[in-house]
């Protein structure tokens, strides 16, 4: 009886013990955590009173600059610079001899207020410099997306594969090391690559533009894609850092999701689909992201293509996408009122089938639409909109 | 008083305040990781096909343990960190303090009598289902194959809470046999609460998907031997 009592009482003193000690380290975790972030509400990308979108024209266009003796260029990202910067955005895109190559880096260009004129590319990620830095190598370079953070500091993420192609990318996460953000200038250092999966964080890969939010930060679109798709939405406060993940979506089909801001807290996530015969897929978020659900796709056909969408404003969306279920060679940008019904307002690129005008990326500056996109996976173009009554050529 | 009690339980379930390592303490776990596991393999392996005379510390055992280590720690391309680290980032926390715990005991028991074999125990046995049965859970939720989101519930303070508790139990239940190293949990989860390492993700400090697959080759080398012994019986 006494053994059975002292085993009793052991156990008890046991768990006492146990329960002081987690006790104890719950607190210490509580302590040593950053403060929570508010519920993220969004802010809107173009102007207090948004233009008529159905005026939208384009009132500029060409070819941006290639870094010299590079044949393959893809998947551009748009970034608006500070207010009476020396340029007026920077365009970040991977390029190399070839998709995939083992001499692909991250190019940038910016388009100077002064000339109207985009400045000569320049690479300002390489993974043999960024590899020894993190400690560890980084196999392949791919798609970049950039995004300015509280502090006027460029962040960019970057594709990085690690032992594999595609699907064993990982997001790779660089911050602005440099003092000044003027292209001569530029230079990135690793903050780490992005903890999003138990499996050697692998297969996640970045694609569009983040959503700004009023505390400064951002949310930035992701998705996995080793077999199966899935899209999920990052959020980082105001210095960039990471403040964790949520799924968009549970169609193991959809990837690359676009943003687009229908109120603070209602957001769409437009997504590339890769079924035969598919659909631009669609998921909604009532409360700032926190939760999703997946709506009825699009009447959009898509290709398997990356699309690009923006919320300008109240009932004011814009959607770039490839309108065919079997080609890229036509390049549409449509608007919205519900994010439901799309009308086309300008066709952007009309080629042969066989051609490709892909990878769009979308922007609003200064009173005009900035849109980027991939020719022929061999260089870069962009056009400038703008509505028709405020029209005036080479004004950013 | 609801209220405050809904804030503190908000904040104990809380996904979106992760307190992450910095990236130098992620760049030195990479090479000390790395380093100990390095050694404890090539260890192994020397001692296994030049096993030596019994109760002496052979040179080349301890030599290869040390070359190993230290070429780990040489920056850059030239270090196997660097291509490791390319494939499988950066080992666990528990998967160090066990190659630590196997190196330690094979030069220990080298110098003074022939290392005991400890055969594989129920208890031994259970720890390595339960980490079998963690990472499929956590290789069900990469591919969102999961109701819920597992591995980002790792970034939250209420998971480091639970697990450790789970690491203790073996303790509460008084079943927790010699030599079976089981404070290793407790102490890899002390360690990732002071450093964060090696993600900020409690998932990713007690079990990385190497040491899953090591786990897994114990369990069926474990049945194989049970099926086998009785067989022969």
């Amino acid at each position: 009886m006494s053994l059975v009592s002292q085993s009793v009482r052991s156990v008890i003193w046991r768990l006492l013990l146990a329960l002081l000690g987690v006790g104890a380290l719950l607190a210490l975790e509580v302590w040593q955590r950053p403060e929570r972030p508010c519920p993220a509400n969004a802010v809107w990308s173009g102007p207090a009173a948004p233009p008529d979108l159905a005026t939208l024209r384009v009132v500029d266009r060409g070819p941006i600059p290639m870094p010299a003796g590079m044949a393959a260029a893809h998947a551009s990202s748009l970034l608006a610079m500070p207010a009476g910067h020396a340029a007026a955005l920077t365009v970040f895109w991977f390029s190399g001899d070839r998709e995939s190559g083992p001499n692909v880096q991250i190019a940038a260009s910016q388009y100077l207020r002064a000339t109207h004129q985009w400045s000569p590319a320049r690479f300002v990620v390489n993974r043999f410099v960024a590899g020894p830095q993190l400690g560890f190598g980084i196999r392949r370079l791919g798609n970049p997306v950039a995004w300015l953070d509280g502090q006027g500091r460029i962040h960019v993420f970057v594709v990085a594969t690690g032992g594999g192609g595609w699907a064993a990318s990982r997001v790779l996460h660089l911050r602005q090391s440099s003092t000044g953000n003027g292209l001569e200038d530029l230079a990135f250092e690793p903050v780490r690559v992005l903890p999003l999966s138990w499996m050697w964080n692998t297969s996640f890969l970045v694609r569009n533009a983040p959503l700004p939010l009023a505390d400064g930060g951002m949310v930035l679109p992701v998705h996995f894609e080793l077999g199966i798709k899935y899209p999920a939405a990052l959020r980082f406060d105001r210095n960039g850092d990471f403040k964790g993940m949520v799924r968009i979506s549970q169609r193991p089909f959809l990837l690359q999701p676009s943003l687009v801001m229908q109120s603070p807290t209602q957001w769409l996530a437009l997504m590339r689909d890769e079924r035969p015969q598919g659909k631009i897929g669609v998921a909604h978020t009532a409360d700032g992201g926190a939760h999703w659900s997946d709506l009825p796709d699009l009447a959009l056909d898509n290709p398997d293509a990356s699309v690009a969408g923006l919320g300008l404003g109240p009932g004011q969306m814009l959607l770039t996408h490839n309108p065919s279920n079997t080609s890229r060679g036509t390049l549409d940008l449509s608007q919205s009122v519900d994010g439901r019904t799309w009308r086309t307002v300008q066709t952007l690129e009309h080629g042969a089938p066989q051609d490709e005008f892909s990878y769009p990326a979308l922007l609003w500056l200064d009173g005009s639409l900035w849109v980027s996109y991939t020719v022929e996976r061999e260089r870069l173009a962009w056009q400038r909109l703008a509505p028709v009554a405020a029209t005036t050529k080479g004004q950013p | 008083m609801n209220a405050q009690l809904n804030l503190w339980l908000a904040q104990l379930l809380a996904t979106d305040a992760p307190a992450l390592p910095t990236a130098l303490a992620m760049q030195i776990w990479l090479h000390l990781g790395w380093s100990v596991v390095l050694a404890s393999m090539g260890a192994g392996v020397v001692s296994r096909y030049w096993p030596g005379t019994a109760g002496r510390l052979e040179l080349r055992h301890w030599g290869t343990a040390l070359v190993l280590a230290l070429w780990t720690w040489v920056p850059g391309p030239y270090s196997p960190a660097y291509w490791l680290g390319l494939v499988f980032q950066a080992p666990s926390i528990v998967a160090v303090l066990l190659c630590d715990g196997l190196l330690r005991k094979r030069f220990l028991a080298s110098r003074s009598a022939p290392a005991a074999v400890h055969e594989p125990n129920r208890f031994r046995l259970s720890l390595a289902l339960a980490g079998v049965l963690v990472g499929w859970a956590l290789l069900l939720d990469t591919f969102a194959l999961l109701p819920m989101q597992l591995y980002a519930w790792g970034f939250s303070p209420v998971a480091v809470a639970l697990v450790v508790f789970g690491a203790l139990l073996p303790w509460l239940a008084g079943r927790s046999p010699r030599h079976s190293r089981w404070w290793m949990l407790p102490v890899a989860l002390l360690v990732f609460v002071a450093v964060r390492l090696p993600s900020g993700n409690v998932w990713d400090a007690v079990l990385d998907p190497c040491l899953w697959l090591a786990l897994h080759g114990y369990l069926l080398r474990a049945v194989w031997r049970h099926y086998t012994t009785r067989s022969v019986g």
